[in-house]
């Protein structure tokens, strides 16, 4: 085995790891919240796409660092765009609780009985469509780029492996594949929240789903002053 | 109510007469729910580690012993911010027939990942190397650096950082 593959090896474990051990706890309550907020589709589909967004955006991430072999500067470069999605995760999970609640007719205001024009109109319309499976593949590109301790320790070795290697293209192929498996060991564990939180038959109960969306309210709140404070 | 027979309440989605069951798994779904998206979250802050710091290295260095030797950490510049490029230097007195040291970053009750900084020597039992100690979002600042001196064991140096 090579070191490359060695160190595939040690990230894909590591993703797993960190999985159960951390990601549960910072980027579960997000999987969480999209889950209940899936009424009466299945799952699994909508959280693929997520996490097949989130791992792209990864992998495009390990390339540049795989080419520049520079974290601390590729990182505070995109420091402000990630303080942006911590705060849009903030507020989509804010918003899909209350719509979810049935607390603010967002299909009324957005959807079903006008067509606004303007970025931030058309953008909250997008929001209240949420529940279509094919909207999670950008919402995973863009909540890929939330500041995480795992991702930055695996990036600093995506840079790492940069530097070391001669080619740029190839600095770039094993950066974006060190990232990919990284992802990929993370994926289980928050298939596995959001597979338990996304009991259908439990969903279809009133109450729940009321406590469901004040939890996910309670979690947006999290979010948006932990990206505030970013 | 949750657990009621309430067939007269209006509801999009049809209601089903609930069991002994389905109030229990109901109960523990809630519970589950709000462990994944309040308590985990909460935990992962609150929890203080602060008692554990045994190094200020903003203001210094730090000395452990191993084996009879002092193995003495600094780390440059000062304050140490997370994010940045940081000097990490190791000065080994009492032995010099040791292999090189290296460190491993990591956080005090939370997983990382493998943050490794390999140190060279610098002759007369000094070894620097640099490494990056990242931010973690959940706000926690207090960090760990495991120096490893190779067939002699390990020491671990616990600090706050800048962030």
């Amino acid at each position: 085995m090579s070191s490359i593959e060695a160190l595939y090896l040690t990230f894909l474990t590591t993703g797993f790891a960190v999985g159960f051990g951390h990601c549960i706890g910072m980027c579960g309550p997000i999987v969480v919240s999209f889950s209940l907020n899936l009424k009466t589709k299945g799952v699994m589909a909508p959280n693929l796409l997520y996490h097949v967004g989130r791992i792209s955006t990864y992998a495009v991430l390990g390339g540049v660092m795989g080419a520049t072999g520079a974290f601390t500067r590729i990182t505070t470069g995109i420091g402000g765009l990630q303080k942006g999605a911590m705060i849009f995760a903030g507020l989509i999970i804010i918003l899909m609780g209350l719509g979810m609640g049935g607390w603010i007719p967002l299909g009324q205001i957005f959807g079903n009985y006008c067509r606004p024009e303007g970025i931030i109109a058309r953008s909250f319309r997008k929001l209240s469509s949420i529940q279509s499976t094919a909207a999670f593949l950008p919402l995973g590109l863009l909540l890929g780029l939330l500041p995480c301790g795992p991702v930055y320790t695996a990036l600093i070795a995506a840079a790492g492996l940069g530097m070391e290697t001669q080619n740029t293209f190839n600095a770039v192929l094993s950066g974006m594949g060190l990232m990919t498996v990284f992802g990929i060991g993370t994926v289980p564990s928050l298939l596995m929240v959001a597979k338990l939180s996304g009991m259908g038959w439990l969903k279809s109960r009133d109450i729940i789903y009321k406590i469901g969306s004040i939890l996910m309210i309670g979690v947006g709140i999290y979010f948006l002053i932990k990206g505030l404070r970013f | 109510m949750l657990c009621s027979d309430d067939k007269t309440k209006s509801h999009p989605v049809q209601m089903r007469s609930p069991s002994r069951n389905t109030c229990l798994l109901s109960g523990l779904w809630i519970g589950m729910l709000f462990f994944f998206t309040m308590i985990l979250p909460i935990t992962a802050q609150a929890t203080d580690h602060s008692r554990m710091i045994n190094c200020d290295v903003h203001h210094g260095t730090c000395t452990q012993k191993l084996q009879g030797m002092d193995i003495i950490l600094d780390i440059s510049p000062k304050p140490v911010k997370a994010m940045t490029d940081l000097k990490f230097t190791i000065t080994l007195t009492g032995e010099q027939d040791v292999s090189e040291p290296f460190i491993d970053l990591g956080m005090p009750g939370m997983k990382m990942g493998p943050n490794r900084v390999l140190l060279k020597s610098n002759g007369k039992g000094i070894y620097s190397g640099t490494g990056t100690i990242v931010r973690c979002p959940s706000g926690k600042r207090i960090w760990k650096a495991t120096v490893t001196v190779p067939d002699k064991g390990s020491v671990e140096f616990i600090f706050d950082v800048i962030y």
